[in-house]
């Protein structure tokens, strides 16, 4: 009896979260395919292979910010492509096989977006040398075929640090990251850097949401709000988050103490919630979408680029967004800070 | 066998005053009659008892009654019109209410709660719902108190809880399934007053028992069930307990009967101050005392509750904390694990077959193992040996008459007098030199009975000491060689059976005979 | 009872019946959850016909590897689940209980203390200790302070998390470009070499399967030849009955606990021996969950473990071309397992019953059939 009691609960929940992740996600197979034909005039042989990180197209994120710049690529070029989203949980073998499949599909480039492809790619790039492979977010990949797309995320974040040192009015700044990753910890170290230029003796609160290989950090609005609670209660007026889908409730946490709040990624401005939006002060750009669609423009001009290609703030790849205006006021001067490091006179440290 | 089925004797009673006929009715699984040409009428206002041995069909028929089964040929009629039950919904609609042996009720509940789930449409979950439930205990003196917790109960107001339930549905006839098996005398007593209450108010009662004394005192009626089908109804005037159990098995009766003495000087065990503390203040045990000879039968009396289990349980070591010495055969016991103990050689038949002897849902093989998995013939260097294991358990099934068709059966598919006769087995099997019996011949049918009764008198000739519990007295009686009262966690009496009568002894269990 | 003729009441074998029943089982369930997808399917808008193509296509050798590979991993975690289930122990802890184990072991193996295969020995053994420990403490707390395990073991999942986390940074090796965190690797030489099974990239099985198939025969052989066998599927049975027979069940308590911490243990090794060679933030998680699953699917029998492992490794594995050649989300695969698992059970649920009076009723019958031969010696018996 014991037993079956909880084998009730266990199926209860295990049928509630399926059905809640087919209801989130059930459109994103098909999408894109039936948006290829669709498009412009313009036409291409050209077929992308896009496989997404956990979460894929629609996760108001990363992802997103890739489809983004995919989506253009089709509009302006014609090309055509598939896309195939990862699983919480999945083996590394299904990593390799999704890229596999697109290869062995005739798919030409393969886009992986995020770095925990880097393993699997690395092996299925050897096992195919003819098929062109980009992966967002690594470096650490040597072969003719394949392109590395990084940012410099802590440049962006140096200049939103800087913007929120120069905005605080009680020298006390919040820094949420979603998971303690050394992707993370490079917002965090610009972030800081950024503050401390503007104001040596500016007090910086941290804190991660979660630890690996706990990854719910990036989708836990609940955890994000409690945090930056605790940093506005602790005297903080603006906090920055590198986290994702748990940015939300540092946006609410930060309405409800009438403090300011950075978003990240994408201009969250535009896409947060409009009760939250004149919290968000500015956001850090990490122009994912921008990344894509060079690529993507370069692939159609006829090149296959490889090696490691850093989108900073020279070619904007990374930056600040200014809707809502209120940065304006200090716009001088971050772009001072810009021009500095774009000339290499402030170097950011990418760890903290 | 139905040619020579009696004609009922409702051909006299007024149709008007039948508030159950039963007519025809047989039911039949694949291979198997579970009932043929049942004939049945309970009057209006009457108790009719069903009696029958285990197995003999009872009840599927009280299955077909309350809607369970249907059934493949016959009639029912209820109040006079013929009724289709298909569920236990449609007989609650008819006005028939069941009883089950086993309470269907939940212990972190009140009684209100218990009584009101499922039947929330009757009277709501509230006021009425009490109103209601405080009118029905009046009416028919169940004396129960809508918000006490249901564990906080005893087993007999627990039972009258179940008849309040089923009351408060609407039901105006009651089935009782071997209600009085799990009630001391006292608790049997007051069941009975509170059916006859319940019939003066005209309400039906079905009573299935198989022990006929009860049956006699208090049914108006008494229709035996052999085989399937319904061989006499009888007026409990002038019928005798006797010629009752003849007509279920259809053959002479056994009893339990005393033999010569076999009790030798030696004694096997010694309990010395056994104690056993309890958080709750009073201790479980207090101050126990005896010796079991070589050959002898020592049974313990009691209204349960009173410290009969915690003994068994100290003795077996499955109770933490007991104090005193247990000295088997000059080893002491007190330190062991229950496992020692057993293999020290004590063989131990569970007073709850079902949930502290088997394993229901394993072969009987595996029910053999149990117990002994350290000595062979089950087990060989830590491993099991199954197939010297299955041959010793087709041996226990032919010595002991266990009705299987082999030993691979689950010991779920066998009636509980078979259970009872493995389980027999298989403690005897380990040589034992002190044979405890809790309750041996609860539940279990007229045959089983006898050959149990049988059992134990074999163990006491072939020398064993035996601790006998029983609330059956005429068991106690008929198989001891001395008997000691247990009231409070305390001997307080000893009797030497020969001139014992039930009566006597049932007075000395209520304290009423300390003095005596 | 005069319709009952001896001869009718022929004697199946019983062992018989229950196989049949035990295959028509699965099979029920398969034919329901076949049915409910579809129907999900449709509902969807999705081409049924095209999904299941897909699904039933027949894998390519590279795929057969990882459906084996995933199978071997799945298992491993199936049996652990499987050991606690048969005490009625809910080890939801295998998560917790794989990931430390198998971080410790990455640190073992990479340290190379011992040269080859020695190293790799001891750093299985350091895994199956972990495990053993880290479900030691719930099988202790339930034992002596009756701590439901389903709790502790779902604490120490969030406890070996931010452990491991904290213990990662710590010895994790920096490579350049890579936003990843691991250990350092394990040497060449202690790797467990994996088996080809045919040509072409990625066509090996890990070695491991075969230690994995050990783990099966050992878990069979314990479970239903050993006393300890016997002690923990009484116990789980009924641990009233078991006290009466004189099992300890605190003992017994602790000893399940810590051989499926063991067996919990190994769950990351084929991963960590065979393709990963370190610990490190991609480390698959979420095995220990799918172990449950698993383990329920195959009964807690070894050979249904393993067939619940194939089937869900090979479920897996079509998750990509669903996607990528068909166009569904991948998620119908999540809902076919969840529903192979629902309607396992509801249909090993009404098997059972239907045997059980399959089998009544054969007892009814076998006695029937000899009642009157019976009854003439249990009376002389009485009366002697």
């Amino acid at each position: 009896m014991r037993r079956s009691n909880k084998l009730a609960a266990l199926f209860t929940a295990g049928i509630l979260s399926l059905a809640a992740t087919s209801c989130g996600s059930d459109d994103s197979g098909g999408t894109a395919s039936d948006d290829a034909s669709g498009g412009s005039g313009a036409s291409s042989d050209i077929k992308v292979g896009m496989a997404y990180d956990v979460g894929g197209r629609g996760d108001q994120s990363f992802n997103d910010s890739a489809a983004a710049g995919l989506d253009q690529a089709i509009e302006e070029f014609g090309m055509t492509s598939d896309e195939a989203e990862a699983e919480d949980g999945e083996a590394e073998s299904a990593r390799e096989e999704r890229l596999r499949t697109f290869a062995e599909a005739g798919y030409d480039p393969v886009i992986a977006v995020g770095f925990a492809y880097a393993p699997a790619l690395t092996k299925v790039s050897a096992e195919y040398p003819d098929v062109h492979f980009a992966i967002i977010d690594d470096s650490s990949i040597e072969a003719e075929n394949v392109a590395g797309l990084v940012f410099a995320e802590e440049q962006g974040s140096f200049l939103v640090g800087a913007a929120a040192a120069l905005k605080s009015e009680s020298g006390q700044i919040g820094f949420v990251g979603g998971v303690e990753t050394p992707l993370i910890q490079k917002f965090e170290a610009g972030y800081a850097a950024g503050a401390e230029a503007v104001n040596p003796d500016i007090q910086i609160d941290s804190t991660y949401l979660t630890q690996v290989p706990d990854f719910s950090g990036f989708g836990d609005p609940a955890k994000g709000k409690t945090a930056a609670q605790g940093m506005f209660d602790g005297g903080a007026d603006i906090v920055y988050h590198a986290a994702g889908g748990s940015g939300g409730g540092v946006f609410e946490a930060a309405s409800e103490a009438g403090a300011l709040a950075i978003g990240v990624d994408s201009d969250q401005f535009e896409t947060a919630d409009p009760s939250v939006q004149d919290v968000i002060m500015t956001s850090m750009l990490k122009n994912v979408d921008v990344a894509v669609l060079e690529y993507l423009t370069e692939v159609d001009g006829g090149t296959f680029p490889s090696g490691t290609t850093t989108y900073d703030l020279a070619v904007d790849g990374v930056g600040y967004s200014t809707s809502g205006g209120q940065v304006d006021d200090i716009a001088d001067q971050l772009d001072e800070f810009k021009q500095q490091i774009i000339d290499g006179e402030i170097t950011v440290p990418t760890t903290p | 066998m139905s040619s020579s089925a009696p004609a009922p004797v409702s051909d006299s009673t007024d149709p008007a005053a039948v508030a159950v006929r039963l007519r025809g009715i047989g039911k039949r699984f694949p291979g198997v009659i579970a009932n043929d040409d049942i004939n049945i009428d309970v009057r209006r206002g009457t108790i009719h008892a069903v009696v029958g041995e285990n197995g003999a069909g009872k009840s599927t028929l009280m299955k077909i009654l309350y809607g369970v089964q249907r059934p493949d040929a016959g009639t029912i009629e209820i109040n006079g019109e013929v009724v289709s039950l298909g569920s236990p919904a449609d007989a609650i609609k008819a006005g028939v209410g069941m009883v089950f042996q086993h309470f269907m009720l939940a212990d972190n509940l009140t009684v209100l709660e218990n009584v009101v789930l499922g039947a929330e449409k009757q009277h709501g979950i509230g006021g009425a719902a009490r109103r209601e439930i405080a009118r029905i205990s009046e009416a028919y003196g169940l004396d129960i108190e809508p918000d006490r917790l249901v564990e906080d109960l005893g087993v007999g107001a627990r039972q009258r809880v179940e008849i309040l339930k089923v009351l408060f549905r609407g039901a105006r006839v009651l089935i009782l399934d071997e209600p009085t098996a799990v009630l001391v005398p006292q608790e049997v007593d007051e069941l009975f007053d509170n059916l006859r209450e319940l019939k003066s108010e005209g309400l039906s009662v079905i009573f299935i028992s198989h022990k006929l004394d009860e049956v006699l005192a208090v049914a108006d009626e008494i229709t035996v069930i052999r085989r399937g089908t319904t061989v006499r109804t009888v007026d409990p005037a002038g019928t005798t307990a006797r010629q009752l159990a003849e007509l279920m098995v259809g053959s002479e009766l056994p009893s339990p009967s005393t033999e010569t003495s076999t009790v030798t000087d030696e004694v096997l065990l010694s309990v010395q101050h056994l104690g056993l503390p309890s958080p709750e203040g009073r201790p479980l045990l207090e101050d126990i005392t005896f010796d079991i000879h070589r050959g002898e039968v020592l049974g313990i009396a009691g209204v349960e509750g009173n410290g009969q289990a915690e003994l068994v349980e100290a003795i077996m070591g499955m109770r933490s904390g007991a104090t005193g010495s247990i000295v088997l055969a000059d080893k002491d016991l007190s330190g062991l694990s229950t496992r020692e103990r057993r293999e020290s050689g004590v063989g131990y038949v569970p007073a709850d077959r079902q949930r502290h002897g088997l394993l229901l849902d394993s072969p009987l093989w595996e029910n053999r193992v149990l117990g002994h998995q350290n000595r062979p013939p089950s087990a060989r260097h830590g491993l099991i040996d199954k197939q010297a294991a299955r041959s010793d358990t087709e041996r226990i099934i032919a010595e002991y008459d266990v009705r299987t068709p082999g030993p691979d059966v689950l010991a779920r598919a066998l009636s509980g007098g078979n259970q009872q006769k493995l389980i027999v087995g298989r403690e005897m099997s380990g040589d034992p030199i002190l044979l405890i019996a809790a309750h041996p011949t609860r539940g279990v049918d007229v045959g089983a009975q006898a050959a149990i009764w049988t059992h134990i008198k074999n163990a006491r000739r072939r020398g064993l000491a035996v601790l006998l519990i029983s609330a059956d007295l005429d068991e106690l009686i008929g198989l001891s060689d001395r008997i000691e009262v247990i009231l409070r966690g305390r001997f307080v009496a000893t009797f030497d059976p020969h001139d014992l009568t039930p009566p006597r002894l049932g007075s000395a269990m209520t304290g009423a005979g300390e003095d005596a | 009872m005069n319709t009952v003729t001896p001869t009718r009441a022929t004697r199946t074998d019983p062992r018989l019946v229950t196989l049949v029943l035990r295959l028509g089982a699965p099979a029920l369930a398969l034919v329901a959850a076949f049915a409910i997808t579809s129907l999900v399917l449709v509902l969807a808008g999705d081409p049924v016909g095209e999904v299941w193509s897909t699904i039933l296509s027949v894998p390519e050798t590279r795929n057969l590897a990882n459906i084996i590979n995933n199978a071997t991993v799945l298992y491993l975690s199936g049996v652990a689940v499987a050991i606690g289930f048969r005490m009625n122990l809910f080890n939801i802890g295998v998560d917790g209980q794989y990931r430390t184990a198998a971080f410790v072991a990455a640190v073992v193996a990479g340290e190379a203390w011992l040269p080859g295969f020695l190293n790799t020995l001891l750093a299985l053994m350091a895994a199956m200790a972990v495990g053993a420990a880290w479900a030691g403490i719930a099988g202790v707390l339930r034992a002596t302070r009756g701590v439901s395990e389903v709790i502790s073991t779902i604490m120490l999942n969030f406890i070996s998390i931010s452990v491991v986390a904290y213990l990662l940074r710590k010895a994790a090796v920096a490579e350049p470009g890579s936003n990843s965190l691991n250990t350092k690797e394990v040497p060449e030489g202690s790797r467990i070499p994996n088996l080809s099974i045919g040509d072409g990239p990625s066509t090996e099985v890990y070695g491991f399967v075969v230690i994995a198939a050990l783990v099966g025969l050992a878990y069979w052989f314990m479970l239903n030849r050993t006393r300890f066998g016997f002690d923990l599927r009484a116990t789980g049975q009924s641990s009233t009955a078991a006290i009466a027979s004189g099992i300890s069940v605190k003992k017994m308590t602790i000893s399940a606990m810590l051989i499926s911490g063991a067996v919990a243990g190994l769950v990351g090794m084929p991963i960590l021996f065979g393709s990963s060679f370190t610990y490190g933030s991609t480390f698959q998680p979420g095995l220990g969950f799918a172990g449950i699953a698993i383990a329920l699917l195959g009964r807690n029998h070894p050979i249904g473990i393993a067939l619940g492992a194939l089937l869900f490794a090979f479920l897996d594995e079509q998750s990509n071309p669903l996607q990528i050649l068909v166009g569904v989300s991948p998620d119908i695969v999540n809902i076919t397992q969840g529903v192979i698992v629902l309607t396992v059970v509801v249909s090993y649920e009404l098997v059972r019953r239907y045997g059980v009076r399959l089998e009544q009723h054969a007892v009814a019958r076998a006695l029937a059939a000899e009642p009157a031969g019976r009854r003439d010696t249990s009376e002389k018996e009485v009366s002697a």
